[in-house]
């Protein structure tokens, strides 16, 4: 059913997105779309607004199943498989409206990231052997490095819905890390953010490329998306409309031509 | 450290208090914390609602009940059977239900109450039916007789104890956040690699066997047990201690079921509008704080000595 053909994967492709397609009802939100994500790289997905680029995180973490196309991340086919189950397997996520657990401080926050690396049970918590003693002194301690890596380590114990929204994104981003992910998606993480915080947001994902960790990022702020992909996927009414890098990108009469079309006014 | 204070304050309260009408009343606020943690556990951490609780208490009553006055078994011997009956049908409850949340869940549990309530009535060969079950045997140990009184008193109050510590360790560890979370955002909680359906299903055992543990507290300190002790009212009961003393709260469990045990009973004052003014005070409570006792008095306890929040620059760090 896929028409690519089953020749292995190049080395370096951490995910193959093929041929996927999905739709709610009437409305064709994915239709055909493929494309390899590298290793080690910065990958974006830009589009208008309802192009597609929330479902496509969706499909890719397995909270949705496509109707039709595969998602192969590491050689192996992400569909049949659970959320949770491809967390293990280094999945990551942020969400578009920043999903914090808001009664819960900011570090505690990082420690629930920190569950797939983790494994004390309800007999553990219970008797609280030294091996339960020992994971937990060894997850906070992971957990406060990440606190520090995102900046917000001073802040580690108030409650993570009294901080102000752009460091809640930040903080959602620490969350993800938690479960040292390969690969990390970020749906629009630099929506809300003041300019500065932009900036501090360019640096951080600079910092977690540095780290081996590959990026897909959904993003609308062009200046930033430009300045740090190494490709750039364009959607447009589910399909992808082109593929390249930024300077590419930014002289395709296509994908200009969609965003004069569209209520964005943004685009370079 | 609060479990030392805990048991230096439950055993001043045995050795001092020797009226055994309030010996009794103490008892029972034991066994309803145990009830009311249980279900804390499901409901104020977990955020998923159990209307049917009872069904779990009856359970746990019920099989020490039959095994003890019919079969003739030790209690001590129908203690483990009772608490792995009760895990067991938890758990094949549990199993379809927690895939519903919300009012559904609030439903479907209802629902399992109600027909708990039910086989607990009409299946009256082996419980009794509407006259109730006779003829459990109070606990003893070697010749010493744990009855009612102080010896009781210690034995619920150790159990308590001993929930408190598992409840409050499970609270503060993988497990408890992961519960926390799920009650905040589930997805979220999944995105974190949470199996949330199956967590939620460990916890509701958890609950209802707590629940089952306070059954046969409770069915071996009456010594006799019938339906009416387990029903709809009962669970509502249970879900009101929690919600009253504070949702997500440990201590607020333990005030919660002292508050909803002791208010009865001082209301019988009030004769014919007992049940008005039971009514007004749990209102107000609602109204008041609305996030339960332990919630209201700690946030005015915070609020007088809380520095504003300030915001420095996060890249200071
Ligand atoms: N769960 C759903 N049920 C029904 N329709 C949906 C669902 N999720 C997305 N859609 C529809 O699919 C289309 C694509 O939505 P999607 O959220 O993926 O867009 P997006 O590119 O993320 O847009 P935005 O920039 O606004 O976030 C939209 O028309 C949307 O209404
Ligand atoms: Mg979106």
């Amino acid at each position: 059913m896929s028409v690519l053909d089953e020749k292995p994967l190049p080395l370096q492709t951490l995910l193959r997105v093929d041929s996927v397609s999905m739709s709610f009802g009437g409305i064709q939100a994915l239709n055909e779309v493929s494309f390899d994500v590298k290793a080690g790289t910065i990958h974006s997905v830009i589009g208008p607004n309802g192009a597609g680029k929330t479902t496509l995180f969706n499909v890719i973490t397995g909270a949705y199943v496509p109707d039709r196309g595969r998602i192969l991340y590491e050689e192996q086919e992400v569909q049949g498989r659970k959320v949770h189950e491809l967390v293990r397997q280094g999945i990551a996520r942020t969400f578009q409206n920043v999903e914090l657990f808001g009664s819960m401080s900011v570090l505690e926050n990082i420690l629930v990231g920190r569950h797939v690396r983790t494994r004390c049970g309800f007999l553990g918590a219970m008797g609280r052997w030294s091996w339960v003693k020992k994971e937990e002194v060894e997850a906070k301690r992971r957990a406060l490095e990440l606190l520090e890596f995102v900046g917000l380590v001073d802040f580690a114990h108030h409650r993570s819905e009294d901080l102000p929204f752009g460091w809640q994104r930040f903080l959602e981003i620490g969350r993800a890390l938690g479960a040292d992910p390969r690969l990390l998606l970020l749906d629009e993480p630099a929506s809300g953010l003041n300019a500065v915080e932009t900036q501090r947001l360019g640096d951080l994902l600079e910092r977690i490329r540095g780290q081996g960790i590959t990026l897909l990022l959904v993003e609308h702020d062009m200046s930033l998306t430009m300045g740090i992909s190494d490709l750039i996927v364009v959607l447009h009414q589910g399909r992808k409309l082109a593929e390249g890098t930024p300077k590419e990108i930014q002289s395709n009469d296509e994908v200009i031509a969609a965003y004069l079309g569209s209520d964005r006014e943004s685009f370079p | 450290m609060k479990q030392i204070l805990f048991a230096v304050a439950v055993l001043t309260m045995g050795l001092t208090i020797s009226q055994s009408y309030h010996l009794q009343l103490l008892t029972f606020i034991g066994i309803h914390t145990i009830l009311a943690l249980g279900l804390n556990m499901l409901m104020g951490y977990a955020g998923q609602i159990s209307l049917g609780h009872a069904a779990f208490y009856g359970l746990g009553a019920y099989a020490t009940g039959i095994l003890t006055a019919h079969w003739g078994w030790s209690p001590w011997a129908a203690l483990p059977v009772a608490l792995a009956g009760t895990f067991v049908v938890a758990f094949l409850v549990a199993l379809p239900m927690l895939k519903l949340s919300g009012y559904y869940l609030g439903m479907g549990t209802l629902g399992f109450g109600m027909i708990a309530f039910i086989v607990f009535r009409e299946w009256s060969s082996l419980t009794g039916g509407d006259s109730g079950l006779v003829g459990i045997p109070s606990l003893t140990v070697g010749t010493f007789s744990v009855s009612s009184g102080k010896p009781y008193f210690f034995l619920v109050w150790g159990c308590v104890l001993l929930a408190f510590i598992a409840c409050e360790r499970l609270v503060d560890s993988r497990v408890g956040r992961a519960l926390r979370a799920i009650h905040d955002s589930e997805k979220a909680a999944a995105a974190m690699g949470i199996d949330t359906s199956r967590l939620k299903i460990w916890v509701f055992v958890f609950s209802a066997v707590l629940a089952g543990l306070a059954g046969f507290l409770y069915a071996h300190l009456v010594t006799f047990i019938s339906p009416n002790s387990f029903g709809f009212l009962v669970s509502i009961r249970i879900v009101t201690m929690v919600v009253i003393g504070g949702m997500a709260s440990i201590w607020g469990s333990l005030l919660g079921a002292a508050v909803l045990t002791i208010l009865p009973d001082w209301l019988h004052v009030f004769t014919d509008y007992e049940m008005v003014v039971y009514g007004l005070i749990l209102m107000a409570i609602m109204i008041f704080v609305p996030q339960g006792l332990t919630r209201g008095i700690l946030d005015t306890y915070e609020r007088s000595r809380r520095k504003a929040f300030t915001t420095p620059d996060p890249s200071q760090s």
